[in-house]
């Protein structure tokens, strides 16, 4: 016992004190949020200034409506701010109109021009329009033909129609200026329809055992970040574990060891120190995160904005841990199996495939499970090792199953990280004698099989 | 022999690994505070035989018994190991790496803290302490494996090839220092392939070929006792009396000398009386005694 406690500081602290430790922790959360926010941000960033649209009205009354609603998408959307959050957070409607919210959000704007006909035939026109698309003098240009108002048919053109967020901003603006001339040319007064198809608020509410949560769906949010945050651990400190067991194998350290200690007493240690050091990384960057967090959030409530802060029951982070332990044991105890069979670095990297395989399929196992935590796909999921640490934490956050299941899940995991750990061990103890060649399938069976 | 002499017994202990046999019924003892060979070709068994003496691997069948107790996990702490295979973390700091191994063995980390200094200083490589393990060269290194097996003070080491990759001044230093540990009453079993080491430093020796014991006993007695008896021999004349087949089995001439293999149940005595006889000058007559490394190139021969 004292002589696993030796071990376990030896790993931990050897790792801690690195220099890459210490940048990693320093830097995760700035590195994480580089890659979270800042695709969406390239994504959703229009580069040049204001979009020039160019409107040619066929039918000659229906101009002003149309450039009043493009112009006027920004301020009008006082209601669609919040929309915002509830939209991208249920993540089930239509993707063109998450696109226009999020334009608006970010202030993509435009200068709306007319093109008036005068007589002169369509295709004219279009070839002028064109040749001024084509010099960059004009972003796009739209027709509105005679019949709009019976056939809702306008003409869209271009130079880049892959900017969605664009065609869809402006499909939606278009679109409410036909309806509103519809409306009042059927007599019904336009603001009367404004006031009148004003759209609603929802305040959505999480209905638990514990009582009533105002929640505006930060759950998903939250049980996706989660699953990532142990699948991201699992592969970084599985990999360290990998390394850790091949270097004592390759420079031949085991047999040194295997001298002074139980193999078994040896790779527990190895489990738990590595264990330990990424908790305490994940725990570096929770304080750093709460940190960011906390200022961000006081600095909005400066400003005065009211920012509701994300609730957080102790109950998740307890059972977060818990399962975050678990499902670290059992994947990195699969590592060191591989790695006692295999006599190089690259070698164990190949073996190793099937585990992140299982891990990534873990990931996406949290999808359904986060549609319906309920069902009993979610419930056989949630208690399947390998899978069980993302996908029932994922239920814990959406909608916390009843008590028993949790405890099920705990108990049939723990019950695969000692069996796991039993097999692992035999495995170990014989692999890591014997040099030469990678061992084969059946070999390991036989090294099972031996007392 | 006395029982609290003896630090290890092995008694027939058989190891296999498949359809294997790595150790068959191998038996010995070895005694308190001498130097133990254990000799023997490549494949012969003798890493597994080691392995099974620092409760690394488990024999299928028999016993061993060190300090007069079944082996068990608390008797480790008493061996310091030296294996064949350099082990040690490559990208870790001398100091480190000692503490490190000396409280795998049960020192506290201040104990193993003052050992070490005391052993860097020992073997002269104090300044290396704060490096890294990659950086010392060949030799460096199996100093510090050295003190690692060393460091705990254990009653029995056991010693795989320790002068491999030692310049001539560090391996008298070596020699030093194991002599110093058997006057402390220590154990030590040394393995290797160089006959001249082990002749030079064991009491006792063990030739084990094929899995099996060859051949036991101390240096003296394996010597004394084999066939092979030999009379260096420096004479003008008497070349008849070298012809005779009922005195001698062969000659083999080494420059100014000749090696006379006495045939067998002849006595040294009567071929000096007979050569004198014969009108011989004899300038040279010593009986010699084979080398271990005569010993093991026949003993390996014959069961080959």
């Amino acid at each position: 016992m004292k002589k696993l406690l030796v071990i376990i500081k030896q790993e931990y602290f050897n790792r801690v004190r690195t220099k890459y430790f210490i940048i990693s922790s320093l830097l995760g959360p700035l590195i994480m949020v580089g890659f979270t926010v800042v695709p969406g941000l390239l994504f959703s960033m229009k580069t040049g200034g204001a979009t020039k649209v160019a409107v040619v009205d066929l039918t000659g009354k229906l101009y002003e409506g149309v450039r009043e609603s493009i112009m006027t998408s920004r301020e009008r959307g006082d209601e669609g701010e919040k929309k915002v959050e509830t939209t991208s957070a249920t993540g089930a409607t239509d993707s063109g109109e998450g696109m226009r919210l999020a334009a608006k959000a970010l202030g993509v704007s435009y200068e709306v021009e007319e093109v008036k006909a005068d007589g002169r035939p369509l295709d004219e026109i279009k070839n002028e329009l064109n040749a001024r698309v084509r010099n960059n003098k004009l972003g796009v240009y739209i027709v509105l033909p005679e019949k709009i108002l019976e056939e809702g048919r306008a003409e869209y053109y271009g130079r880049n129609v892959s900017d969605v967020i664009t065609t869809s901003q402006l499909r939606y603006s278009l679109n409410r200026a036909i309806v509103e001339q519809r409306l009042s040319d059927a007599n019904i007064d336009r603001n009367r329809v404004r006031q009148l198809s004003k759209e609603i608020k929802m305040e959505t509410t999480k209905v638990s055992e514990s009582g009533l949560e105002r929640d505006s769906g930060g759950g998903f949010g939250m049980a996706m970040f989660i699953g990532i945050f142990i699948y991201m651990a699992i592969l970084m400190y599985g990999q360290v574990i990998l390394s850790s067991v091949v270097e004592e194998k390759t420079t031949r350290v085991s047999e040194v060891l295997f001298s002074s200690v139980r193999p078994f007493h040896l790779m527990l240690g190895k489990l738990l120190g590595v264990a330990l050091v990424a908790i305490t990384q994940y725990a570096i960057w929770a304080v750093l995160f709460g940190a960011f967090a906390l200022y961000g959030v006081g600095m909005l409530a400066a400003s005065g904005m009211d920012v509701p802060l994300p609730n957080v029951p102790l109950s998740f982070v307890i059972y977060g841990l818990l399962f975050f332990v678990l499902g670290f044991l059992m994947y990195a105890t699969i590592y060191v199996l591989v790695a006692a069979m295999v006599t190089t670095e690259k070698e164990a990297g190949q073996m190793a495939m099937p585990v992140i395989f299982l891990s990534i399929i873990s990931i996406y196992m949290a999808f359904p499970v986060i549609r319906s935590p309920n069902s009993s796909f979610s419930f056989w999921v949630s208690i399947a090792p390998f899978f069980s640490p993302i996908t029932m934490l994922v239920r814990i956050v959406t909608e916390t199953p009843p008590f028993w299941q949790i405890a099920l899940s705990l108990g049939i995991g723990l019950a695969s990280v000692v069996f796991f750990v039993w097999v692992a061990a035999r495995i170990y103890r014989v692999g890591m004698l014997m040099y030469g060649k990678s061992a084969s399938i059946p070999e390991v069976m036989r090294w099972l099989r031996q007392g | 022999m006395n029982e609290d002499n003896v630090t290890l017994t092995i008694d027939r202990v058989t190891k296999k690994f498949d359809d294997f046999v790595a150790v068959d019924e191998l038996s010995l003892q070895v005694r308190a505070g001498r130097i133990f060979g254990l000799i023997g070709p490549n494949g012969a068994g003798k890493t597994t035989t080691i392995r099974m003496i620092v409760n690394i691997l488990a024999p299928d069948s028999g016993r061993i018994e060190l300090f007069g107790e079944a082996m068990s996990e608390r008797l480790q702490d008493r061996i310091g190991y030296l294996p064949e295979e350099r082990g040690l973390y490559k990208k870790m700091r001398v100091g480190e790496q000692l503490r490190y191994f000396g409280e795998l063995k049960g020192l506290s980390a201040r104990e193993a803290e003052t050992r070490l200094d005391h052993w860097l200083a020992r073997l002269k490589l104090s300044e290396w302490k704060n490096h890294k393990t990659n950086e010392l060269s060949k030799g460096m290194q199996q100093k510090i494996q050295f003190i690692a097996t060393v460091m705990h003070d254990p009653d029995l080491l056991i010693l795989d090839e320790v002068f491999s990759g030692l310049d001539p001044v560090n391996a008298e230093l070596m020699k030093d220092v194991l002599l110093e540990l058997k006057a402390d009453r220590r154990t030590i079993i040394f393995s290797t392939h160089m006959m001249s080491q082990a002749e030079e430093l064991c009491d006792d020796i063990c030739l084990i070929n094929r899995s099996r014991k060859v051949l036991q006993g101390s240096l003296r007695e394996v010597k004394s006792s084999f066939g092979r008896r030999a009379v260096a021999l420096r004479a003008e004349g008497g070349d008849e009396v070298l012809k005779d087949t009922r005195l001698v089995a062969g000659v083999k001439p080494y420059g100014d000398y000749v090696e006379v293999l006495l045939a067998d149940g002849a006595d040294a005595q009567e071929l000096l009386h007979r050569l004198i006889e014969s009108g011989a000058r004899v300038m040279r007559f010593e009986q010699v005694e084979p080398s271990l490394h005569d010993i093991f190139l026949q003993k390996v021969g014959e069961s080959a």
